[in-house]
């Protein structure tokens, strides 16, 4: 008897390690903070019903920490996910490594928005699928210009008309109030530059930050700190921009769709309207970055059909569309482009929107370091925060950073 | 003879949990980073020997060149600001005074608590809206309370100890019991002068001093110390003082008594017993904590790792963060650079060791 239960138990515990070898799994990994309840969402809602007859599991794996030090970490040695997170800005030093997967003829690049795929490709292959992106627009507080009697920021607006009305607002409301947070950060000032005709790399790949061009655009962040209608986060005691709005007493920030989360759990009686990031003056144009972040699959990965139906899955229109509705983020696919929810008229939506033309309208440019990696913003970054603290001018501090950089790119 | 192979057999026994991480730890990673610095590794593609190219390319490296300045000011002045002021502490607390237990203890804290948390501290007391630029707004708020104080505090004990004097009483200048008295009528002179509104607060803007931004002391048109750097020396030498403290107080209990009584008779000062007595012979704890002090300094990173982006990198970098930073990048990294680096800082350390030992012998000589 006893010997019959054993061979029972023997059988069963057989049975489940087939079964068990039967199931792929595929690991996802991707950032920590709310992605985790964001991707777990979706992995239950439209991966696992659809690969549940394929035995395939899928399970996500947040990276704490510097994000591309740890995937880094992973793929060297050789314990990096199937599918993961692959942002644009540092593509290069990770196609370097040979271990990512080109997805030519493997996955149908087609559906998605031209300049995104453009920002994962390299050589002409196309190393990662656009997650969702972002782009740059004003937000502005309507109770402080309304307070100050200033018309709201809008399309129209130049980048003099829209310092005019900045200025204008903190002349009606005095010390306690601001016109625009600025923080000192290339992803925040760059795309004046390029409105203004700049660009980051010239054909040798070095970076000009004498471009007379650059320097006006430069000059003109700079000086919307003039009298104080501008300030950085840190000097009211926030750590980006987005929080300066939230504290009620900034008239405008310059951030992307990512605010309207932070907005509506930080600050959810706040009343906030969204314009396109001013023209320049001169060249009547807008720049933008556009900030994006693909799903890309690990080169070494041992089960490639899967990872490739879960990569399919996570960028199908099902998918972006839930994440659309959600106001997660915007969907990088052109066909939900004229989606009834970009349609609507409240303030999140309306962001969505001025965020989603800002990719289209003008010099639009992706986020991106160059081949040297991240530490190609740092010259620019240091030369905004000392003109912007008082204490360099502009044309010190640029000079300075223009031989950080000719150092830097001469490495 | 067997019995002899059986009694080394258990000292490797017992030496062997400490032997097998050394090897694999120490010597086994050690060789690795020494064949790295010759080859062209980049963490992902196989190993090529290029000879002596990464370490050429580090010392043309500007980061690099400013590393090693920033690395041997910093372990120079923290060395020897940690060292003699934990002398000084250790003398101070090697009295018998009722309640030194407890003073020992609140002088040890800072030693036990964790260093990230410290830099931490350290970043808000010294940011722009930090504690540091608020007590020197007060400062020059009340600054004519302040000078009033210490001038009527002065006026008062000269008039006193002439008092005292003309009527033929001995009376030292800085007599801690006429000092209580004057500084009582400087308080109390204070409080009248501010209710008459003769003292009153200035209006002074907000000092707006940023600590962590690219501004550097320099001699000769030369950066030679940043302030973030600064700001680091001050808080790391608040941090080791205590535990070197520890060592010369163990020191200092070694020191027989009848020396100390020998040069009372002689008739020495408290400062000529410290010079001439105490710091002799400490010496060879004082070899230690030099040597550990170096060593620590130079090899100096999690508050450089803390502060990140928070200051300029040029004015913090640190070879053992140059280190890091050629390691860990986004993908591919300059590991050869990385290993050439660490093989230079591990040799400057050796050097500065036994130039050490040469000029310091550890044994005491007295």
């Amino acid at each position: 008897m006893r010997n019959k239960m054993m061979l029972g138990l023997m059988l069963l515990a057989a049975a489940a390690t087939t079964q068990a070898a039967a199931q792929t799994t595929i690991k996802i990994n991707g950032y920590a903070g709310q992605d985790p309840a964001i991707v777990g969402d979706l992995i239950n809602r439209f991966v696992k019903p659809a690969l549940a007859k394929d035995k395939i599991n899928v399970t996500y794996e947040p990276l704490q920490g510097d994000y591309n030090q740890q995937l880094t970490t992973l793929l060297a040695a050789g314990n990096a996910g199937d599918v993961f997170y692959l942002p644009a800005e540092t593509l290069d030093g990770f196609v370097a490594t040979g271990k990512i997967l080109p997805l030519n003829g493997v996955v149908a690049t087609g559906p998605y928005i031209n300049s995104l795929n453009a920002a994962f490709t390299r050589n002409g292959k196309t190393y990662a699928i656009a997650k969702d992106f972002n782009t740059l627009a004003v937000e502005y507080n309507k109770a402080v210009f309304d307070e100050a009697k200033v018309a709201y920021p809008d399309n129209t607006d130049t980048w003099s008309s829209l310092q005019t009305k900045l200025t204008n607002v903190k002349k009606a409301l005095g010390n306690d109030y601001y016109g625009i947070c600025l923080a000192p950060d290339y992803a925040r000032m760059g795309q004046f530059a390029f409105a203004a005709g700049w660009k980051p790399f010239d054909s040798k790949g070095k970076t000009n930050l004498l471009d007379p061009a650059f320097v006006r655009a430069f000059n003109y962040f700079t000086g919307l700190a003039k009298n104080k209608v501008g300030v950085q986060p840190s000097e009211i005691s926030q750590s980006w921009s987005g929080g300066c709005l939230g504290t009620g007493k900034v008239a405008a920030a310059i951030e992307g769709n990512w605010i309207v989360g932070f907005l509506k759990d930080n600050a959810p009686n706040l009343k906030y309207g969204t314009a396109l990031i001013p023209k320049d003056d001169k060249t009547g144009k807008r720049g933008n970055f556009v900030y994006t972040v693909g799903w890309a699959i690990n080169s070494g990965t041992k089960n490639k059909a899967a990872a490739v139906k879960v990569l399919n899955i996570l960028t199908s229109p099902q998918v972006q569309q839930y994440v659309l509705e959600q106001g997660l983020a915007i969907p990088s696919r052109t066909s939900l482009q004229s989606n009834a929810f970009l349609k609507k008229t409240d303030a999140g939506a309306a962001n969505s929107k001025a965020v989603f033309d800002g990719a289209t309208d003008g010099t639009v440019r992706p986020y991106y370091f160059g081949v040297q990696g991240p530490d190609w913003i740092k010259p620019i970054n240091t030369a905004l925060a000392a003109v912007l603290s008082g204490q360099k001018s502009s044309a010190d501090a640029l000079k300075q950073a223009q031989s950080e950089m000719n150092t830097f790119q001469s490495r | 003879m067997f019995k002899k192979n059986q009694s080394t057999a258990t000292a490797y026994l017992f030496l062997a949990p400490f032997l097998i991480s050394t090897l694999v730890f120490f010597v086994y990673a050690f060789g690795r980073a020494i064949y790295y610095s010759f080859t062209d590794f980049n963490l992902f593609n196989v190993p090529h020997l290029i000879g002596l190219k990464p370490y050429a390319d580090v010392l043309n490296d500007v980061l690099f060149r400013r590393a090693l300045a920033n690395t041997l000011i910093f372990a120079v002045t923290v060395t020897t600001l940690q060292t003699i002021l934990s002398l000084l502490m250790a003398v101070a607390l090697n009295n018998k005074i009722r309640g030194m237990g407890f003073f020992r203890s609140a002088w040890y804290m800072p030693s036990i608590t964790s260093s990230v948390v410290i830099t931490l501290i350290f970043l808000w007391l010294f940011q722009r809206r930090g504690v540091a630029n608020y007590v020197i707004t007060q400062f020059q708020m009340y600054q004519p309370f302040i000078l009033a104080f210490v001038g009527i505090l002065v006026v008062a004990q000269i008039a006193q100890v002439l008092f005292e004097r003309s009527r033929q009483l001995p009376a030292g200048w800085f007599d801690p019991a006429l000092a209580a008295i004057s500084a009582l009528l400087a308080i109390a002179a204070i409080v009248v002068l501010s209710f008459t509104g003769v003292l009153q607060v200035r209006e002074v803007p907000a000092f707006d001093f940023q600590y962590f931004a690219d501004v550097w002391l320099s001699i000769g048109g030369v950066q030679v110390l940043s302030i973030p750097l600064l700001v680091i020396i001050i808080q790391n030498t608040f941090t080791t003082i205590p535990t070197l403290m520890l060592f010369f107080l163990a020191g200092l209990q070694n020191i027989p008594g009848s020396l100390y009584e020998a040069a009372d008779i002689d008739g020495a000062t408290p400062f000529e017993k410290l010079m001439n007595v105490t710091v002799p012979m400490l010496r060879p704890v004082t070899f230690y904590v030099i040597t550990v002090g170096l060593i620590g300094t130079m090899q100096m990173f999690d508050q450089v790792a803390v502060i990140g982006d928070a200051a300029p990198q040029s004015t913090l970098i640190t070879l053992a963060y140059y280190v890091y930073i050629n390691t860990f990048k986004a993908g591919t990294a300059p590991v050869n650079m990385a290993a050439a680096g660490a093989i230079i800082l591990a040799m400057i350390i050796l050097v500065m060791v036994f130039i050490q030992r040469k000029f310091f012998p550890s044994e005491a000589s007295v």
